[in-house]
């Protein structure tokens, strides 16, 4: 059931008891983490923290912890699934779920005593109502009416069973049709995937109703916000409105310190909301090498040619900026050009067809030289949590992600602004080499591309969030490089080797490019379906349902899955333990469905 | 002495706070603490206050030394005096240091603040130098020195009980007759 008083229904509950933190591995819940573990210790509530990676994770940290802990709260995982179906937990626990996945699972919405969700109910959830899923079972009942009938005097017995019968009937009918209707409402609220407001913003929220909001928490909340929207799981709509919201709570705090004429100390923390440009990681970097490896530029500009190259000398020349100066580290370039880099850069991106070059976000600044934007931490962090070094298991890389939010580990910051630039770097080299060497092949309804084993730097993109980054851009680019018109419109299925050992391969797919995404992600289903009609051993494990992992390799079990996919257009699902069965599938699958949808699937191959 | 000792013994110093809870009086084998009400200042130990600005339960009130106007005319006065003057107070480095560190949104100008607390501690543990100098090099009997504070005594006290044993090391192996290898070790 939904919460309505936070304050009452959530933290005066757990403020005296245990509690066991279970956290989803992606930046929103990281900072949601966060804030909670500050609450926590004002108030002194004991809790433990355990980093989950997926269902499997989850299942066994709850199996764990089951008998030393009553109340549960989990951040970014379990909403959209049958949580008590697959926990079975006892009948005293509770489960605080504040998760960004949509759909949330109708079990969980009206489950009232053990599921309590931690969602804002005006963000649109089109939760269907009670009766038209559940519905008490009438039939058993009256059909035992019927037989207790029976034993009356065989008159009355005649139309009693007369009338009885086609009561039944038309009972029956009833409950077929209404069985019906329910089974399409469910398969359209639950076929699109997509994901609402941030974790860290409902717990930023909780802690402004208790009054102990500082502006450590505001930032955390201001970074899990701008994770959604760096990592595309937002629309556009819906990240300017948050904003907006953060903005209201970052003017009150800057307010608050700043009346008297006493200026704070330069070590406080300082948030300011930026109209700042859109080129990751420029402040930490030297300018050109931010345009060659972010994204939006390099798309528009078409680095990857040589053509590409010269209209970005052009647009340097065209805004006056020496190509010494560009190269050089940021903070070291001539302030008089620091000074109005934004409009210069923005007026001349304009004439190069690059409209949107300046977004709105948040900076921060506290002592002489530590200023970051949001997307900056959001890079960083994200390099840290999916760190691929030997020695790293996933709950260590996690915790380095949580520490490098604090602000006392600046150094674990700059590690993870490094590894994000070596990151981004890879990622235009991948896209680069993909769209040079016509990797991408287009299948029909959709494109797709797989990277191969020997691929420099493709032991970064074993990971989910590197990965879905790389097959954004590459599609991105690719849009931009075609001629084709029907390509420019087509989803992206991108294959890259997962564990080189056991052989899987994770797949992932990407919704077309297109300018009015509404974000919802199609593939979650189709994979499910695409699992069960081809009985392909793939493991759905992460708590973004497009996720799949095929385990059968053998191309006999390819063979069988083709005419199965084919009969799965419907559902859309596909699981395919080899990339041309995948191609197969989603092909005729996308025949069907809109091409809006985003798919995400891992298997192993 | 550890500096970090000094530092848990200036913590004992009281000083006041606003506490945004309530809570009646409680009684520690230290003294009594309270009662809290919100929004009514309170005097409590160092330490207690920074627990609860940690866990923003309270704000801090800087102590009427932390000034700047203050600062700056003691600092002139430290200067302009050969001899020590009071200090602000017995631990004016640590609290400055603390209170700083954790509270530093509840002190108004604390950039000056630390910087005028520097100035002083630095014109005085110059002093302290010059003193222990010229005490060893004249090789003084007794020396009396008024004003000085835990902190400071401790930053010197190695430096100078070191010296002063080397230096009777060195003289007493000149005075003729003496046994050699009987002060040696210690």
């Amino acid at each position: 059931m939904f919460i309505t008083d936070i304050r009452k229904e959530f933290y005066d509950v757990v403020t005296n008891q245990r509690v066991a933190l279970l956290v989803a591995a992606d930046i929103d819940a990281v900072c949601a983490c966060k804030i909670l573990q500050v609450l926590f210790h004002c108030d002194q509530v004991q809790y433990t923290l355990v980093p989950v990676a997926g269902w499997q994770d989850l299942s066994t940290a709850f199996l764990e912890h089951k008998e030393q802990f009553q109340y549960f709260v989990l951040l970014n995982c379990g909403a959209n699934v049958d949580l008590l179906e697959m926990l079975q937990p006892d009948d005293d626990s509770v489960f605080f779920i504040c998760d960004t996945h949509r759909p949330v699972d109708v079990v969980n919405v009206y489950n009232d005593s053990q599921i309590k969700l931690l969602i804002k109910q005006d963000d649109d959830l089109g939760v269907p109502s009670y009766d038209e899923i559940f519905r008490d079972d009438e039939e058993d009942g009256d059909s035992g009416n019927e037989s207790d009938e029976g034993s009356e005097p065989s008159g009355k017995r005649r139309r009693f069973e007369e009338g009885a019968v086609e009561r039944r009937i038309e009972r029956q009918r009833a409950k077929r049709e209404w069985e019906g209707r329910r089974r399409e409402i469910l398969f359209d609220y639950e076929q699109y995937e997509y994901h609402g407001t941030s974790a860290a913003m409902m717990l930023f929220e909780l802690a402004w109703v208790l009054t102990k909001d500082t502006k450590d928490m505001l930032w955390w909340a201001v970074i899990g916000l701008t994770d959604q929207w760096v990592h595309d799981k937002i629309t556009h709509m819906k990240y300017v409105t948050d904003v907006a919201t953060m903005q209201r709570h970052v003017s009150r705090h800057n307010h608050r310190n700043e009346d008297e004429e006493n200026s704070l100390s330069i070590d406080c923390m300082r948030i300011s909301f930026e109209y700042d440009l859109r080129l990751t990681l420029y402040q930490h970097w030297s300018l050109y090498e931010s345009i060659c490896n972010s994204c939006y530029t390099s798309c528009h500009f078409k680095l990857w040619t040589l053509n590409g190259q010269k209209k970005l000398q052009e647009f340097l020349a065209d805004m006056g900026l020496p190509l010494k100066q560009v190269r050089q580290k940021f903070h070291s370039m001539d302030m008089a050009i620091k000074g109005n880099l934004r409009d210069v850069i923005e007026e001349s991106s304009n004439k190069y067809g690059m409209k949107d070059i300046r977004v709105q976000t948040f900076g921060v600044h506290f002592g002489f030289k530590n200023r970051f934007l949001a997307s900056d931490m959001v890079h960083a962090t994200a390099a840290l949590l999916e760190s691929t070094e030997k020695d790293d298991s996933a709950s260590d890389n996690f915790l380095k992600a949580l520490d490098s939010l604090s602000r006392g580990n600046l150094d674990r910051l700059h590690l993870g602004i490094d590894l994000a630039k070596k990151k981004l770097m890879a990622i235009q080299q991948t896209v680069a080499s993909c769209i040079c060497t016509n990797l991408i092949v287009s299948q029909g309804p959709f494109l797709y591309c797989y990277l191969m084993e020997g691929t420099p730097d493709v032991k970064l993109f074993s990971k989910p969030m590197a990965l879905i980054l790389l097959c954004k851009y590459l599609l991105k680019a690719f849009v931009h490089s075609t001629r084709n018109k029907r390509c420019k419109l087509l989803p992206l299925v991108m294959a890259a080797p997962k564990d080189v050992e056991k052989g899987s391969v994770i797949v992932v797919g990407i919704p077309p490019e297109s300018e009015t995404s509404d974000k919802k992600n199609f593939f979650g289903r189709a994979f499910e379906k695409a699992a069960e009609s081809t009985s392909s051993r793939t493991l759905h494990d992460h708590f973004d349902t497009s996720s799949k992992i095929d385990l059968s390799s053998s191309n006999a079990a390819l063979q069988t899955l083709r005419p199965s996919l084919r009969q799965t257009l419907g559902g859309g699902l596909l699981f395919i333990s080899s990339a041309a069965s995948v191609l197969e599938a989603l092909s005729f699958c996308f025949v069907i469905s809109c091409l809006n949808r985003f798919f995400v699937c891992c298997w192993r191959m | 002495m550890d500096p970090s000792e000094v530092e848990f013994l200036a913590e004992k110093e009281t000083v006041k706070i606003i506490p945004n809870f309530s809570l009646d009086k409680i009684y520690l084998i230290g003294g009594d603490l309270g009662p809290f009400n919100p929004g009514l200042p309170v005097d409590v130990p160092v330490w207690l206050a920074l627990n609860l600005k940690q866990r923003q339960k309270c704000r801090i009130v800087p102590p009427a030394w932390m000034d700047v106007e203050k600062l700056e005319e003691m600092r002139e006065l430290e200067r302009k005096e050969n001899a020590f003057t009071p200090a602000p107070s017995p631990y004016y480095m640590e609290l400055t240091k603390l209170l700083l560190n954790y509270a530093s949104d509840n002190i108004p100008k604390a950039d000056e603040i630390r910087t005028l607390v520097k100035d002083l501690w630095d014109t005085r543990i110059a002093k302290l130098r010059l003193s222990a100098d010229k005490f060893i090099s004249q090789l003084e009997a007794h020396a009396k020195l008024d004003n000085l504070t835990l902190m400071e005594i401790n930053t010197i006290r190695a430096f100078l009980l070191d010296s002063l044993n080397c230096m009777y090391k060195l003289r007493s192996n000149l005075l003729p007759g003496s046994s050699k290898g009987q002060f040696t070790d210690y």
